[in-house]
């Protein structure tokens, strides 16, 4: 158990020290604060944060998959694999070592956005119980973008690869299922057609929906089990990879 | 159960789809010796070795490190060996000394226990004075040591080094063949290499592998006498007096199968092969001494352990040369 808090704390370490995790902190808060400025921050509007959560996946579906494609494939490349595996600690403890890890620096990375929560203090008494759910959302979803990115970082040596599979599947979940669906829509002629199947499952696996209502400060147990579902899948199948890797 | 065997292999292979990296080797390695694997490049070394250390499983056959099984017992073999990987990959951007705590927690090394070994592994490897430094400033020699201080810190019985001297300078290679030199005895050292004189140096016993088969093992004195050409040794002479009458004299010895000119000249420099052994040495010496002629060098040509693995890795390249 320590092993992997070992394992998160150099991932975490790790991420500092190289320039990738400063210009993913930095366009984060940039776009962040864009987002505020635009959606929020304007005179006569209520005192809500609510838009700048909504729309903070659009950023980090961009900026994850850069915080974690050399997670894995950085270790493949140097030969670090090497020492790393033959340690005596288990296949899941890895995975879970380098999940916590990143997760440590996403928690600073959404954390960062506190500073524009103060700001708006300053001008208006803002409901703090839907900002406490955002933090929550972007926290569940965080560990879902996460995992996905260590998924295809554990698949290949090569970083950028690794970055861009999970940038794909990430706009995928994160805009295209948004809109393919109401596209789709005018296809459908009966209730039960393959292509209805196509489109439901769409709309379930878009990243939006699932964060109105944290955003809105309900906590719906649904939204809760699909991000928890989906980290724990791709946890899953990382743990898969890393294991069918010794074999070849 | 006291083994005699630190590392044991048994019927060890490895495919990859159809090629056969490693091809049912078996060796041993006794406790406390420093035993030297040879073999030229792609001869399935580090696949030995990676089986070994259990980053893979052996396609079949076994292999028992410390008296554990690799495959079954894996974690029992991870916590007994100590690995040095033949690029030796560190994290560039930590420190000395922060990158031996991290190796010594993912071991499950006491915070007390810690900082013991890795004083005592970085007095070892003369890295005392480099503990505050980033990794990425040392030089390829002093990342060699810290990757041979990381396989220590746990005071492993069983130490596997894959070509540690590798990239190093002359003066580097020699401290470090004396820090492994100085590892026999307390630890088994699997020491993998193409250096040939290396392995003379600083090895009780080789294991010489080629395209995934053991071609020879034993001391080296034993392979280098025991060769398979051992009634073709040579001896090279070299006398001041007229060659032709030189050439006869000597070509009408006992024993000696043949007898071939290298240079000629005021002083001839002559090649004797056949049975040649001390008897021989002074018979030559005498008779040259006897027929007045002067005697500049009298060298026993034998084997040495270079020929030796030239000739046992490429059978056919050995009689052309």
């Amino acid at each position: 158990m320590s092993q992997i808090f070992t394992l998160a704390k150099r991932e975490l370490g790790g991420l500092f020290y190289s320039p990738i995790g400063y210009i993913v902190l930095a366009l984060y808060l940039l776009f962040v604060g864009l987002l505020f400025s635009l959606m929020v921050l304007r005179p006569g509007q209520i005192a809500d944060p609510g838009p700048m959560f909504l729309w903070n996946h659009l950023i980090l579906i961009f900026l994850v998959p850069f915080m974690t494609m050399a997670i894995f494939s950085e270790e493949y490349r140097s030969g670090r694999i090497e020492t790393l595996r033959t340690s005596p600690l288990g296949e899941m403890s890895i995975v879970l070592g380098k999940f916590l890890g990143a997760m440590g620096f996403y928690l600073g990375l959404i954390g960062s956005s506190l500073a524009f929560v103060i700001i708006l203090s300053f001008f208006g008494r803002p409901d703090y119980m839907p900002v406490l759910t955002s933090y929550l959302g972007l926290v569940l979803m965080g560990g879902l973008m996460v995992s996905i990115g260590l998924f295809f970082s554990a698949c290949t040596q090569h970083q950028v690869l690794a970055a861009m599979s999970s940038c794909i599947v990430l706009v995928a979940l994160g805009i295209l299922f948004q809109f393919i669906p109401q596209f789709l829509t005018a296809f459908i002629r009966h209730s039960w057609s393959w292509l209805a199947v196509v489109k439901h499952t769409m709309s379930y696996l878009a990243i939006e929906p699932h964060m109105v209502d944290f955003s809105r400060g309900i906590i719906a147990t649904q939204n809760v089990v699909f991000f928890l579902s989906g980290t724990l899948l791709f946890l899953f199948l990382t743990y898969v990879v890393l294991e069918t890797r010794k074999w070849r | 159960m006291p083994e005699q065997y630190d590392i044991v292999a048994d019927k060890l292979t490895k495919s990859y789809g159809k090629f056969t990296a490693v091809d049912r080797i078996s060796f041993e390695v006794p406790r406390g010796s420093v035993v030297g694997f040879l073999g030229p490049n792609g001869a399935g070394k580090t696949t030995t070795i990676r089986m070994l250390t259990c980053f893979m499983p052996p396609t079949s056959g076994s292999a028992r490190v410390a008296g554990h099984d690799v495959f079954y017992e894996s974690m029992a073999v991870r916590q007994k060996i100590g690995y040095l990987p033949e690029s030796t990959p560190l994290y560039l951007e930590m420190r000395v000394g922060e990158y031996l705590t991290y190796r010594g927690k993912l071991r499950g090394m006491g915070r007390a226990d810690l900082k013991k070994a890795i004083g005592h592994v970085t007095d070892m490897c003369w890295l005392s004075d480099r503990l505050r430094w980033p990794i990425g400033k040392l030089s390829k020699g002093y990342r060699q040591r810290l990757g041979i201080a990381d396989a220590l810190l746990h005071n492993p019985p069983v130490l596997v080094l894959d070509e540690p001297t590798v990239g190093l300078d002359p003066s580097q290679i020699r401290e470090t063949r004396k820090l492994i030199g100085n590892l026999a005895g307390q630890h088994t050292v699997l020491l993998s290499t193409h250096i040939l004189s290396e392995v003379e140096l600083i090895c009780q016993r080789v294991v010489i592998i080629g395209r995934g088969k053991i071609l020879a093992q034993g001391t080296p004195d034993e392979l280098k006498s025991g060769s398979r050409t051992g009634d073709k040794a040579r001896l090279l002479v070299d006398v001041r007096g007229p060659t032709a009458q030189v050439k006869s004299a000597l070509a009408a010895l006992p024993g000696v199968q043949e007898i071939t000119v290298v240079s000629d000249g005021p002083v001839c420099s002559l090649q004797l092969t056949g049975r040649v052994d001390g008897a021989l040495r002074e018979q030559v010496a005498a008779l040259v001494l006897q027929r007045g002629w002067a005697l500049r060098e009298l060298r026993s040509g034998g084997m040495s352990l270079e020929e030796f693995f030239v000739q046992i890795i490429d059978p056919g390249a050995s009689s052309a040369a």
